[in-house]
Order: structure tokens, then sequence, then C-alpha cells
């Protein structure tokens, strides 16, 4: 039984490698390999059960308890003094000046706004600037400052709805332009993209942790663990009639940290 | 005949055959359940095989690495298969840790001496998952990002340090430069030599003190099998089978399939984003979590500090902490070398299927939304039941099963008893038999 598994494990790991050598489907080479060591398996297992030694056979556990080592000499104990002391200050001296290299690491500048300034562009992806009526009513598009497509944090969710639908406060009124208006993808929660749109009841919906903010009240969230707005882009149009931005957003953006100023 | 060659060489040099012989003929207690600890231990050795392959294939940055994942996965069955068997024993291998956790715990392995041996586990149980999450990660995927972006909100969160912390790990901002870099060298080089640390010492403290047993020692002996041959066949068939396990997984079953994914950005993301499943329970947890920012001395303390920093934390502490509140419950602090079946301490029973439900809840919650489509309901309503069950359904399930345990034992205990009585059938004058106490003749 066990010679002839051991054999069966010899042959699959041989076909195993010339299987993967000449690029045969992966499935096979798997299946070789995992074979082989299933027959090695049970060549070992049978030969250990052939060898019916017993489980009964016995050995003494070690004293436990604490050991009794011979006393160490005087002078090894009695040298404790304002010296010995003086070490304990010492290792606690170089701790602290170990910290320096250690909070040094930590300490590039973090959260320095998004790439959003005034007068940029809203483009796609794809870097194609977009009208107020590019976007179909109920349509949604993720959109860049132009030149800085894919810049951290930057991403933007621009919607358009039927006009006058938003019900924004006074100072946010001319946010909008033509029914488009436009909040940051990353999520306050977490920083997942907020990617979901559920356009019957004007909702956005992040798929990590399922917070929904309302879109009309702007994005403020109503349901999940999100405790902050999703931050509004103030939108503009150009001389040439495309979509720009007023400004860099007014609240930071994404997950929140203790640092957070508003 | 070249094995003993080598043995006289160096016993010739360092005395050592006299150790040599000890090891094989040292003696290990048999159990079914002695071998999970063993098939987590094999699991790491199929992942360093792996993955040393696989440091040869990748590239670690953010340009470069998706890329490399996508080449080296397409080019060759064996960058496939390799990729696939070291993911499915990293999953395996967490698999096995918790497992072999759970037998430590409702046979109470962990007492004296053996309180740092638990200690040593916990942190490969920790380190096994942390390294888990920074390989799963490596690939720069859309799904390995968010889950890259959400870990950056959770040390972000920490009151003071957070921005540093999270600055520390990305190399500045989210995603930092850096980010890609330092995962690779915490997951290749950080994190697994302090698992072969861990290991080394957790395994160390096995062999010196050697493994506990089921089988009573009024003696103090240690009841088992020989090392060499018997002990080395079955931990071999052990590590082969194992091998063959996660190998047949990786051939037949594909996981992480970053290829469906994408590469990373922090605008896409996948819908359903769910995390390996040993992570889950944390993202259930961020899910759970109050909608509560508070504010402390006029600093905001996000909301996922607490399901994402505080749980974990806790958690943690109490599974390290276990034997010293096992001897806080039980009076108790003697050596503890025979095992405790599990039903015969009922109530330990009752704490270990609470806080096994209490993970389940979380880890089922990070899947919420999948639910809530399958079954036709508002995501909402789930939460809320989760949130119900995560202290009550776990309660209720550590009580029945304290309940379950001390009926079973008591069972047991009535049917041992039966079996055990002895009697001597003597001839009566009716030609039938009666019962009679052996020693009454």
């Amino acid at each position: 039984m066990s010679a002839a598994a051991l054999l069966v494990a010899i042959l699959a790991a041989l076909g195993a490698a010339v299987a993967a050598a000449l690029h045969g489907p992966v499935v096979l080479v798997g299946l070789l390999a995992a074979l082989s060591a299933f027959a090695a398996a049970v060549a070992a297992g049978a030969a250990a059960v052939q060898l019916r030694a017993p489980n009964t056979l016995t050995e003494p556990r070690h004293p436990q308890g604490p050991s009794a080592p011979p006393p160490l000499p005087d002078d090894v104990l009695a040298r404790r003094g304002a010296f010995g002391r003086l070490w304990w200050i010492a290792f606690a001296a170089f701790a602290l000046a170990g910290l320096e290299p250690l909070i040094s690491l930590g300490r590039m500048p973090r959260r320095n706004g998004t790439a959003w300034r005034g007068g940029a562009r809203l483009v796609t992806p794809q870097g194609t600037p977009l009208r107020p009526d590019d976007l179909a009513v109920g349509g949604v598009t993720t959109v860049f400052p132009e030149g800085r497509v894919d810049a951290p944090e930057s991403a933007v969710l621009l919607l358009r709805l039927q006009d006058g639908v938003m019900q924004l406060g006074p100072e946010r009124r001319d946010w909008v332009q033509q029914g488009n208006v436009a909040f940051s993808k990353i999520c306050t929660h977490a920083g997942c993209p907020v990617a979901i749109f559920r356009h019957l009841t004007y909702e956005l919906y992040c798929p990590c942790h399922q917070s929904v903010f309302d879109v009309l009240h702007g994005a403020q969230p109503v349901s999940g663990p999100a405790t902050r707005a999703l931050p509004q882009l103030a939108l503009d149009l150009d001389r040439d009639g495309y979509l720009v931005a007023r400004g860099d957003f007014a609240e930071p953006v994404g997950p929140d940290s203790w640092w957070r100023t508003l | 005949m070249i094995l003993r060659r080598v043995d006289r060489f160096f016993d010739e040099r360092l005395g050592s055959d006299a150790w040599v012989r000890y090891v094989f003929a040292k003696l290990y207690p048999d159990h079914w359940s002695f071998y999970l600890g063993e098939f987590a231990l094999y699991c790491f050795v199929m992942l360093v095989a792996t993955g040393v392959w696989l440091t040869f294939v990748f590239q670690p940055s953010h340009a470069g690495a998706f890329a490399s994942v996508i080449a080296f996965t397409r080019a060759t069955p064996v960058g496939y298969l390799m990729r696939q068997v070291h993911h499915w024993s990293a999953v395996a291998f967490i698999a096995a840790i918790v497992v072999h956790l759970g037998r430590v715990f409702f046979t109470a392995a962990f007492r004296k001496p053996r309180e740092i041996t638990w200690v040593l586990g916990v942190l490969l149980l920790v380190t096994a998952s942390v390294t888990g999450f920074t390989g799963y990660s490596l690939p720069d995927d859309t799904l390995s990002g968010t889950g890259l972006r959400i870990a950056d909100a959770v040390l972000l969160s920490i009151p003071f340090i957070g921005g540093w912390a999270a600055d520390l790990l990305n190399g500045g901002g989210y995603p930092g430069p850096l980010l890609i870099p330092h995962l690779y060298v915490i997951h290749v080089y950080f994190l697994p030599v302090t698992i072969g640390a861990l290991l080394a010492l957790h395994l160390g403290l096995v062999f010196y003190q050697k493994h506990t047993q089921f089988e009573p020692d009024p003696a103090h002996v240690v009841v088992g099998r020989r090392f060499w041959p018997d002990y080395t066949l079955r931990t071999l068939a052990v590590f082969f089978a194992t091998a063959g396990v996660v190998t047949l997984l990786g051939a037949l079953i594909e996981i992480n399939p970053v290829e469906n994914y994408g590469p990373y950005h922090d605008w896409l993301v996948t819908n359903p984003a769910a995390p390996d499943w040993y992570a889950a329970w944390l993202d259930g947890a961020l899910r759970l979590g109050p909608a509560v920012e508070w504010r402390i001395f006029g600093h905001p303390v996000p909301a996922v500090f607490w399901p994402g920093m505080v749980l974990p934390t806790l958690a943690f502490l109490l599974v390290v902490a276990w034997p010293w509140i096992d001897k806080t419950i039980t009076k108790r602090d003697e050596v503890g070398d025979v095992l405790v079946p599990p039903t015969a301490a009922p109530w330990r029973v009752g704490v270990g299927a609470a806080l096994v439900t209490a993970g389940v809840v979380l880890t089922l919650a990070a899947s919420d939304d999948q639910q809530a489509v399958g079954a036709h309901v508002r995501v909402t309503a789930l939460v809320t039941l989760y949130r119900i069950l995560f202290p009550f359904g776990s309660i209720a399930v550590g009580l029945i099963a304290a309940l379950l345990a001390a009926e079973l034992h008591a069972f047991r205990a009535g049917r041992g008893a039966e079996r055990e009585r002895v009697v001597e059938l003597v001839r009566n004058a009716e030609g039938g038999f009666d019962a009679r106490e052996p020693h009454s003749t």
C-alpha cells in the first residue's frame, strides 16, 4: 500500500513537472501536483499505521516550578548604587532620543487639499471638458480638474438633475449650473468612492459600508455609518460655456481625523 | 549511511549525538486535534515556498505591481498556480490557526505552565492576519486598493497620532507613492521574519515543556508516540495532506481574480466590495458601527475609530489575557498537563461559543449588502438585525452552548458509570441467572 502510493506520488510529481514545462492546462498541472502530495500523504500515513507502534509509551515530564540555582557570589548582587541607577536614566534617555527618528517618518504633510482651483474645467477621466447640456437629466459621471485626471482625493461626481429640484441653502444656490451639481466622490466615512447613484431617490450610495447621501439636501448622510456630508464643489461656467470650479472645496475631502479643522 | 556520517561529523565536534537521540526518541501525545496546529505550520511552509518564488516575478511599485501580476499569471501555468496556492495557503493558514486556537481554548491547554505558548499563538494569529492583508493588497487592484483606503481611514482616525501613523505607512498623502514598496517590505520581510521567530518560540516551548495530553497523569509522565519513526511518518502525512489541499484548491477554485477587478484608482470601486474572510469581521464592524463623531477637546474622533481600532484592540486584549482571566474565574493555578474535555467546563464552552458567535455575526455583516439583494430586504434592516445579534445573539448562543455542554457531560458521566459496573452471574435454583457483586462470593 505504502510503496504503491509512493510510486503514484513519484509519477504524478514527474507528470506535473512535465505538464508545467510544456505549458499544459493549469488544471492538469495543479491536479497532478495535488495528486502527488495526496499520494505521498497516503504513503506516509499508511506506513505509520503499518508500524503498529504503541501510543502508550511513557516518559517522565520535567519537574515544574521555580528553579533552585546556586547562590550568586556576594559581589554580583552587592554592587548597586547611584551609578547603577544612573544607567536606567541613561537607557530612558536613549529611548527618548530614538523616538525622534520614528516621529520624523510620519512628518510628511497630509491633507493638502485637492487639485481643484478656481476656473479649472471639469473633465471626464478621458480628459473631455463638459458643457451643462452634455449630461442627460438623471445622468452622472466622474470628473477631474483639467490636466489633473487621477489626482488623489480630487475625484468628483457630476450629476445632472431637473432644474430647481435641489433644496440647497441660499449660500449654495449659485453652486448649481442648469441642474448640474458636483460632490466629492470620496466617502467621508472611510474614503471609498461613493460610486452608485440611485436616480429614483436622488441618493448616493457607497458600496463599502452602505452609507447613503441625500443629493437634494447637499449630500447629507441619511443612512449608514457616515457622519458628514460629501463636500460640494461650487460650479460656474467659463466664457466658452464649459463647467468650471469656483475654487477648491470649502471643507476637507475624505475621511476625518483628529487634526481636521472646519 | 550519509546521515550517520553527518551525525558523526557533528558529534565529534559538538557532542550532538546524545541530543539527536533524545529528539528522535522523544514522545508526543497523540490525538486528532493535535494535528490542527501542524496543519497551520505546513500552510506557512507552503506560503514561504510559493512566496519566495513570487518575489522573483513581482514588481513592488505603484506603477508596475498590477501589470507584473497579470503578466506572470498569464505567462505560465506555474505562475498562475503559485499565486493561487499562495493565496489559498494564506486563507487556510489563518483558518487553521483559528481552529487550533479554539482547540487549545476549549480543552484548557493554555493553563500553567503554557501561558507563554498561548500568548505567542495569539500574536501569531495577529501577525498572520496582517501579513495576509498586506499580501492581498500588493497586486494594487481595485478591490484591495479599496481595502487599503479603509485601513488608511482607520489609521487616520486614531486620536492625536492618526495622521502621523497613516503617513508612516503611505509615505505622504493617499495613495502615497511609497505605499506599495512599504507594504512589500512589510509583507516579504518584517512580518514573515516575525512569524518565523514567534513560531520558533511557540514550537520550542511545546518541545521543552512537552505536549499536553488527555490521558490522566497521576505518575507525571507523557503518554504518547515516539518521534522516530512513528510520529515522523504521521507529521509527514499531515504535511503532504496540507500541500495537497492547498494545491487542489489552487488548481480548481479561482481566488482573488484581480484581472477582473482592474488596477487601482482612488475613484474606482467594485460592487460588492468585501475583503478576505479573516478581515471580514472588521469590515462588518465598520458597517455596524454607529454614525457618531464625537469631539474630544474640540477635536473630532471619527466614527471608524470605535469599530475599526477600539473593538479589535479590546478583542485582542481579551484573548491574550484569557489564561489569567480563566484562572481568576476558576480560582485554580495548578499545573495543567492533562487536558479538560470541553464538556467538563460548560461555562468555558459558553464563553467560547459566545465569542465565536460575535465573530460570525460581524463576518456575516460584512456581506449584508449582498444578503439584502438576495433576500429582497433593505440593507438597513439587516444592519439593525446584526446590531441586535452582535451582543444578544452571542449571549444567547453562549448560554445554550453551556447548557448543552452540561447536559452532554452529565449524559456521558451516566453512561460511563453504567458501563463500568461489573457483575458476576450466578446460576440460581430456577435455572436463570442472578447478578452478584464480584467480590461477594
